[in-house]
């Protein structure tokens, strides 16, 4: 799991149009977006080197927290919170398939399984 | 080799696993079949280097697809890069 937190220069509504408005999106994350932001609705990832990811919005609640799953892998959610200076921004990214040492250590014990990965 | 750095050092010591280090490096991430054809060593070398340096805490895997490809563990380093992204975002936009 992955946990980020940082203190924005801006308050929570710019944060949050920063973080769902497709036009701001494709300033600071991707090259190109498309977002359906509603929960259930889907969201398009673009990059120059042809890299896309696809996303499925889980929860929406303008202001305060935005989740989404990729849909290749893992989910994420942001908060955002009141701080002096702006907005406390928290991520935090979790996936059942990030492996632990020890699923490494079995697939080593098996060159064959990884024969199949 | 319980003690944490220990496992770290003995997963350094070894130059293979250098050189497995080396690659993941600098290709971002890689499958074991990719480092298998990189480097000279055979598919059950590259697995066990793998999760010996898993264990130490250096490397980890994600599933892509059908595919587990193997990066150095920089747990949030893309988050740290888009966040910074986004500050910077937010700064322009301020003037």
């Amino acid at each position: 799991m992955i946990v980020r937190e940082i203190v924005l220069p801006a308050p929570r509504e710019e944060v949050w149009e920063a973080l769902t408005d497709p036009d701001r999106l494709e300033d600071w994350f991707a090259n190109t977006v498309e977002v359906d932001l509603r929960p259930g609705g889907g969201a398009r990832f673009g990059w120059g080197n042809g890299e896309e990811r696809h996303a499925t919005f889980t929860e929406v609640e303008p202001g305060r927290r935005l989740a989404f799953d990729w849909d290749d892998d893992g989910e994420v959610e942001f908060t955002l919170d009141d701080a002096a200076g702006g907005t406390r921004l928290t991520v935090i990214e979790s996936s059942p398939s990030w492996s632990t040492a020890l699923d490494l250590q079995a697939l080593a014990l098996q060159p064959s399984a990884l024969q199949r990965v | 080799m319980s003690d944490p750095l220990n496992l770290v050092f003995g997963a350094l010591a070894d130059p293979s696993r250098r050189q497995v280090i080396g690659y993941l490096s600098e290709c971002g991430t890689a499958t074991a079949t990719e480092l298998t054809g990189e480097l000279p060593m055979t598919r059950q070398a590259v697995s066990k280097h793998l999760a010996t340096l898993a264990d130490a805490g250096l490397v980890e895997s994600e599933r892509r697809g059908r595919e587990t490809r193997y990066r150095l563990t920089a747990a949030g380093a893309d988050w740290d890069v888009r966040l910074d992204a986004l500050k910077q975002h937010l700064l322009r936009r301020r003037g």
